[in-house]
């Protein structure tokens, strides 16, 4: 790579950690039109600075609005550059595709928020389904994104049942087994997790993340 | 005065904001700007700070902070906003006397102010914790009801109906929470104290229908309990928790509101989560008309407010609070450790002081980060209450001193605090009694907390 393509991604990087998002589109632009391979730019620019932001966060140097800014400036910093990724070239691949809710009837979301962010910043490909999700959307949806993580959240005793929902409603369409089933949130503990035949469960969203990697790598062996 | 149908006018014709765009550029960008502003900054070795100046710096920048943000109506997707002079006659029209409980156990909820001598508000009970059973739930509030310094109390939450795992918004919700309010009444009167007020009514009812359920007379509820309304954080509230408001407000009750802007999440640190934690109390007061209050600032990541920046943010807004406004607020203790351990006991120590040295009242207490089915007995709010008692008058400087010792003896196991073990486990049930080995750790923790100053009060 050329000394400007170094620097760019390199100022790029610093720019993620910085969360300047102008400043990362601007970048992100220049790489394109400075002919910079976009796949270098994404995988040592990009995911290498979301790295650092996220260990940021865990050390509580950032906050959680810091950490969904950059996330944010991420996402727009891929609109610019994955449509000029050649069809021959190949992105590293993304560790998992998860999706993510809060189950049906709880609308608490700040935590869902950051373990989904989390799981981005980690390399996980992430849909977020929001809130008040019943558990017939986490299928179908999960069928559409072709995902292999489930992860199910729940802030209140009494909305908990709702993760149990979603495993008995995947073991019903007969798909239990194709789909890693996390879940976390207040109320959630290891105990209830294996009750209700969870494959995972994360105290922190550092936890859910380490405990995501772990079982894919798992499944895939 | 701001009435329910003029918050209802502003949800429906506020300024239309993205929820994101609301939560990222509007709050939280707010919030750094004033504590930015007025220079606030958390101090370490000032847990229990003895500064006025910097309560009335956190309350003018939370009263800043809340007019320029409103709050946010999540089913219209509108900006609620208040003027300066709305806020200010709500400040000026909060009640300073508020009556709970009949008979023997009706009371008045008073302000009270830093280093106050005043009796603090015990609030007791299990704020809202997880139970396994209707029969543990049952022996739970006997233990509550028979503390004497309850004044009313917080609840457990049922989880199952006869086995059944409760689903929200379902049948199952509305069937816990009737029973929820005819078991925490029931508790009380076997006990002989049926007067006292249930102010978190109620746990199970997370859906405002399963609340209005609840409220036939027959059920045992009554207009002297207090009823406690979630604020969504940051700053939000839907139609479901509006109609919780207008459902208790035609009930002629007492309303309240619970939040937690957690140090670490939208509100920033732990001065953001201070200022953030006084402006809820503007959002409450007029937007749910509530009158009285149950903050609860959480560490992100170790669920508690156990931790320094916690103990210092739990004082901080409680003496904003206190020496600014008339507002009835009532900190709520949540710690990381379980039953029968020492450290449930000197993380309840540490911040039960907090608050009651800095003008506020305490709901103690959530254990175990209230999660754990099970994981939480009368022993726990007992000794909050006596430790609270044992501290009234205290100066702040000395509480900073003493509070500070105790962080010592905890502080590096939060991150993997003890389980310890469950109510049935270290409780004889049938006649609610801890266990001897319990005993002896709160008598052995009781003793190390006079050696560093605490002077029991009983």
């Amino acid at each position: 790579m050329s000394n400007k393509g170094a620097e760019l991604i390199d100022k790029l990087k610093k720019a993620i950690i910085e969360i300047d998002e102008d400043e990362v589109v601007n970048l992100s632009k220049e790489i394109i039109k400075a002919n910079i391979n976009p796949l270098e730019a994404i995988e040592k620019g990009l995911a290498e600075g979301m790295k650092i932001v996220g260990e940021k966060f865990e050390k509580m140097e950032i906050f959680l609005t810091d950490l969904m800014m950059a996330g944010e400036a991420m996402d727009k910093a891929l609109k610019i550059l994955l449509p000029h990724i050649p069809k021959t070239a190949k992105l590293e691949e993304k560790k998992g595709k998860v999706v993510i809710g809060t189950v049906m009837g709880d609308i608490h979301e700040l935590g869902k928020n950051v373990v989904a962010t989390m799981l981005k910043v980690n390399g996980f490909d992430v849909l977020d389904l929001g809130v008040d999700v019943p558990a017939a959307k986490f299928y179908t949806e999960a069928e559409k994104f072709g995902a292999n993580i489930i992860a199910v959240s729940a802030l209140m005793s009494s909305t908990i049942g709702g993760q149990k929902d979603v495993i008995e409603y995947l073991k019903a369409q007969g798909v239990r087994e194709k789909y890693i089933v996390l879940v976390g949130g207040g109320p959630t503990t290891p105990e209830w997790a294996e009750q209700i035949g969870a494959d995972g469960y994360g105290e922190t969203a550092t936890d859910a993340v380490k405990v995501a990697a772990t079982l894919l790598e798992k499944k895939k062996k | 005065m701001v009435t329910f149908l003029d918050v209802m006018e502003k949800a429906l014709t506020g300024k239309p904001v993205l929820p994101r765009d609301y939560e990222l550029r509007i709050y939280s960008k707010n919030l750094r700007e004033k504590v930015k502003e007025y220079d606030i900054k958390y101090d370490g070795e000032e847990l229990v700070p003895a500064d006025n100046g910097l309560a009335k710096d956190v309350f003018n920048a939370a009263f800043e902070f809340f007019v320029e943000t409103g709050a946010y109506c999540v089913d219209t997707g509108r900006v609620i906003k208040f003027s300066e002079e709305e806020v200010k006659e709500e400040l000026r029209k909060a009640p300073k006397k508020v009556y709970f409980g009949e008979g023997n156990d009706r009371k008045a909820l008073m302000p009270r102010k830093p280093e106050d001598k005043q009796s603090p508000w015990c609030f007791l009970g299990a704020a809202g914790g997880p139970v396994s059973s209707e029969a543990i739930f049952l022996a739970l509030m006997e233990g509550y009801a028979s503390i004497p310094e309850t004044n009313s109390i917080t609840t457990p939450a049922l989880t199952n109906v006869n086995g059944m795992r409760i689903r929200p918004r379902s049948p199952l919700e509305v069937l816990g929470a009737i029973r929820n309010a005819v078991l925490a009444r029931e508790g009380m009167r076997r006990v002989g104290r049926p007067g006292i007020p249930i102010m978190n009514t109620l746990s199970t009812a997370e859906s405002a229908v399963s609340l209005a359920a609840a409220l036939h007379p027959k059920y045992g509820l009554r207009q002297s309990d207090g009823f406690m309304i979630g604020v969504l954080d940051p700053m939000k509230v839907d139609f479901d928790r509006l109609n919780k408001a207008c459902t208790i407000m035609s009930f002629g009750a007492p309303i309240d509101i619970d939040f937690s802007p957690m140090v670490g999440g939208y509100a920033g640190g732990p001065e953001g989560s201070a200022v953030s934690t006084v402006a809820h109390h503007f959002l409450g007061s007029l937007v749910f008309k509530a009158v009285y209050f149950s903050p609860f600032p959480l560490h992100i990541w170790h669920v508690c407010n156990t931790t320094p920046d916690l103990i210092w943010v739990n004082s901080v807004y409680t003496q904003a609070v206190s020496l600014n406004t008339n507002f009835l607020t009532i900190p709520l203790v949540y710690v990381a450790a379980g039953p029968h351990t020492d450290m449930v006991l000197y993380e309840t120590a540490a911040s039960v002081i907090s608050p009651i040295v800095s003008g506020g009242h305490i709901e103690a207490v959530g254990v175990a980060k209230n999660k754990h089915e099970d994981y939480f007995t009368p022993l726990e709010p007992k000794f909050a209450a006596e430790i609270a008692y044992s501290v009234l008058g205290m100066k702040r400087t000395d509480a900073n001193v003493i509070v500070k010792e105790i962080l010592k003896k905890y502080s590096d196991k939060i991150k993997n605090a003890p389980l310890g073990k469950k109510f049935q486990e270290c409780y004889d049930i049938k006649r609610v009694k801890p266990a001897k080995s319990y005993i002896k750790i709160y008598e052995s923790v009781k003793r190390e907390l006079s050696d560093i100053g605490i002077e029991w009060y009983k």
